[in-house]
This record gives structure tokens, sequence and C-alpha cells, in this order.
């Protein structure tokens, strides 16, 4: 890791962003501290840890090591945590793509009603016989759905289609296009999702 | 004083809105309100022929929004009640004869004069879709137990949604519960699971209606008309009572349930 060290006005700065752990700065910092010249004695250090958040216990350490070296910590600086660090790394459903727009409808869908977007759909409601959802991203049903619903419409095969009721008129996703078989009863089961397998749309048990 | 106007509408054809509007004026006239049932299907009217009335017109609501005539003179007075009026539609025009804004200044002119507008629509969900609901504050939409019906009336709730009438009720007409029992028909529950709307009355199929209406006399009067009692209740539950939804086929259920309970006490 790349640790750069900055003098000015008297002050040192630290770009220690590029260490992942704790244990890596602090071996950084020895690393550095060990190279400056004596007459710094006194000085003020400005640290940069990139996206991480230290708790006080480790500032406290921090302060120490200087202190060691007759240095006197100014601040730290820390960016906002990135997205991912925010979000877990997994997606809510394993291979699930990952769109940033999300349209959110609290409603129901009813016949001859139809909602398109570019990213996810999702939709605290039902999707009625006659009612279409069109979506660049996944489409995600906290309802009935009983109409269409068509995920991935942009082309994406991985995109999926998950519903709390699903007994759809029809799914599509990207390309291809499926109903449920004829004669099929209907009856309550549990949230499923529809996802491309193979090359096939196949239904599974939602399982989060 | 200022009266109500509720469009009762459907989407598909043949379901019961211009039985259900005669019959619900005629049960609140009953109830000593002042009523007029207003026809927007220009081009099919109807309405004044269930209510019996079609030899007394003269004037038609075409001829009240182009000023050829007084609202006062195009109004039919029922023959059996007194607070009872007939707005006639036009048979020799067509829908586009009116527009929703001569519809709204016509329904808040009626509004002065009268407790509750019944605005008949004709089937569709064009023009005449939008005169009938133009001057609306409330809806009712008729369904009968049927995919496309109520496929219709999903529909429709989504345009009257759209139009700010949020509040629609549903009525589920030509109920026949010996199919229910049997699987053949769809249930009320499965009706209401998707249309989600608030029901306001269960009418069975009676073929009492069709002798009622070739006869030009609602079924309300019929004392002895299971769907004429359960129109007579609706009227009562959109007068604000609290009347139980009891159709009579629950009565029956009921009544069954007694019978066995007597047969385990022998």
């Amino acid at each position: 890791m790349s640790t750069t060290l900055r003098r000015a006005n008297g002050e040192l700065w630290l770009d220690l962003s590029g260490e992942k752990t704790f244990n890596g700065i602090k071996r950084s910092l020895a690393v550095q501290i060990n190279t400056l010249d004596d007459y710094l004695l006194g000085a003020l250090v400005s640290l940069d840890v990139g996206s991480k958040q230290l708790t006080n216990k480790q500032v406290r350490e921090i302060e120490d090591i200087l202190l060691d070296h007759g240095l006197h910590l100014r601040e730290i600086v820390s960016q906002p945590p990135q997205q991912d660090a925010a979000y877990p790394d997994k997606p809510v459903l394993e291979g699930m793509p990952e769109y940033c727009e999300t349209l959110l409808l609290c409603r129901n869908l009813r016949s001859g009603q139809k909602i398109c977007s570019d990213g996810n759909v999702v939709i605290l409601g039902d999707i009625n016989p006659g009612a279409e959802v069109v979506a660049g991203g996944n489409i995600l049903v906290m309802g009935s759905l009983r109409g269409i619903a068509h995920a991935g419409a942009g082309g994406d095969e991985t995109a999926v289609v998950a519903a709390y009721r699903l007994n759809p008129t029809q799914i599509r996703i990207a390309n291809h296009i499926t109903r449920p078989p004829d004669g099929e009863v209907v009856t309550d089961r549990d949230p499923e999702v529809a996802r491309i397998r193979d090359g096939k749309v196949i239904i599974d048990n939602l399982k989060i | 004083m200022k009266g109500k106007v509720i469009v009762i509408t459907s989407g598909k054809g043949g379901v019961g809105k211009t039985t259900t509007t005669a019959n619900l004026g005629t049960a609140l006239a009953m109830m000593g309100q002042k009523v007029v049932l207003v026809d927007t299907d220009i081009g099919l009217r109807n309405l004044d022929v269930v209510m019996g009335l079609e030899n007394r017109i003269v004037f038609d609501i075409v001829d009240v929004v182009n000023g050829h005539c007084k609202l006062k003179q195009a109004l039919i007075r029922d023959k059996r009640f007194e607070g009872l009026s007939l707005l006639p539609a036009a048979q020799t025009k067509d829908k586009t004869s009116v527009t929703p804004h001569q519809m709204k200044n016509l329904t808040n002119e009626l509004r002065k004069q009268y407790d509750f507008i019944l605005v008949d629509c004709p089937a569709g969900i064009e023009q005449g879709f939008k005169n009938a609901i133009a001057g609306a504050d409330d809806a009712i939409v008729v369904a009968t137990p049927e995919v496309s019906s109520v496929r219709d009336a999903d529909r429709i709730i989504g345009l009257l949604e759209a139009a700010g009438l949020t509040r629609a009720r549903l009525i589920i007409n030509r109920m026949r519960q010996s199919m229910v029992k049997r699987g053949d028909m769809m249930d009320i529950d499965d009706i209401i699971d998707i249309l989600s709307i608030d029901l306001l009355g269960v009418v069975p199929e009676d073929e009492l209606i069709i002798v009622s209406t070739n006869k030009g006399e609602p079924a309300v009067l019929e004392n002895n008309s299971r769907a004429g009692g359960a129109y007579r209740r609706i009227a009562r539950r959109i007068m604000g009572e609290d009347v139980a939804l009891l159709n009579p086929d629950e009565v029956n259920k009921f009544m069954d349930r007694f019978k066995k309970i007597i047969k385990l006490a022998r």
C-alpha cells in the first residue's frame, strides 16, 4: 500500500487511505514516523484514513503512537462511507442484478393501468389482471401479481420477478415469455420468485 | 340543502346498471327522499322503459343542455312517488351531444332541488362514461360474479380513481349462492379480493327482476322479490344506516345450522 507523507506550513499530512484495517494503519504510521527527521518534533499531524470509521479507542491509540515520537494529532480525516460499505455486498436475492433506480408504488394496479421504469419496480399492492408492469430491472410485488410483469425489459436475463402471491397472467423476463400452465388451480402459496435458468423461466420459493 | 350525485357504472354492459339505478332510486324515494334519476345512455336509453315512463317523454337531457327547454320541462315525475323524477336520455342523438362540462353544470343545478341524483352510466369507457362521472361525488360499481365483469369493474375503478372518485363502492349483482356452493361461480370474497373496494350490497339472481323490468315496475315495489329486498337494504345503507349484509342464502345457512342443532337435540 502506498502511503504518502506531505508537509505544509509546518504540518504533516499522512494519507493512509489505502490501508484496509486498523492494524495496517498503525503499521504504516509507525513506518512513516520512523523516516521523519528530528526537527519536526512537536509538529501537528493530520491523518487521512479513507472510508474507515475509527472508534474513540482507536483514535486514542493513534494519538499515543504520535506522542511517543513527539508529534501531536491535529485531526483524523475520513470520507463518508461509500455506498457499498453501507449496504451489504450480497444482493437481497442471490444473483439479482443491481439497479440504482427503483420505483416504489404504494397502490394497486388495476386493469388497463401500466407502469414503466428503467430500473426496479416495487409495488406495495396488487397487480390485477389486465394491468402491466414493465421494468428494466427487477420487479417486486408485495401483494398478488395477477397481471403481466416484464422484468429486464432492456434485455437483462438475470432480472427477477418476485411476488408475495405469484398468480400472473404472464411473466416476461428479457425476451422470454411464459404463462402458467393451462388448468393450473390457483391455491394460496408462499412468496415466489421467477428467474431465468438455463434459458427457461423457473419459479422458486422466495428465500431471503 | 345540497344533494348527492352518485354515478352507477360497471364498464361491462348487461350487468344491471339500469335496473340498479331504477330500484335504488325508487327505494330511496320510498324512504321519503327527493330523488332524480339521470339517464346518460344517449342513443340507447332504457331507464325510462324500466321505470315505465317512456310514454311521457317530451324533452330529454340533450334538449336541456343545449337550452332547447328548461330543466323543469324535461324532468318526468314518477307515477308512484311524488319525490321521484327522471331526466331521460335522447334516443336520436349520440353520446357526443353532451360534454362533461355541461353534465357538471346540469348535476349542480339538480343538486339544489334533490337529495339524491342517481346517474345511470352507459357501458364502455368512452365519452358517455366521461360525461356520466363528470359531476359525480360518489360512485357505485355494479359487477356480476363473472371474470369478464370483474375485469371491467377493475378497469372502471381505476378510471374512477384517476378522476378523483376514490371511494367507489361495489354492488355484486345476480349472485347465485347455489352455484357458488358448487364452486361454479366466483365467491364474494374472490371478487372483493381482486377489486379491493367496499362492498355496498349483494343482489341475488331473481327472475322477478325480468318480470318487473318488462312491466316497468321496479322490483323494490314487490314485497316477495328477493332482489327487491336486497335493493331496499342497499338504499338504507346509502342513507347511512348500518344494515347487515344479510343475503337470503346466509339466512338459509343460519337456518340449516339451526335445523342441525334441533336434529342433534332430538
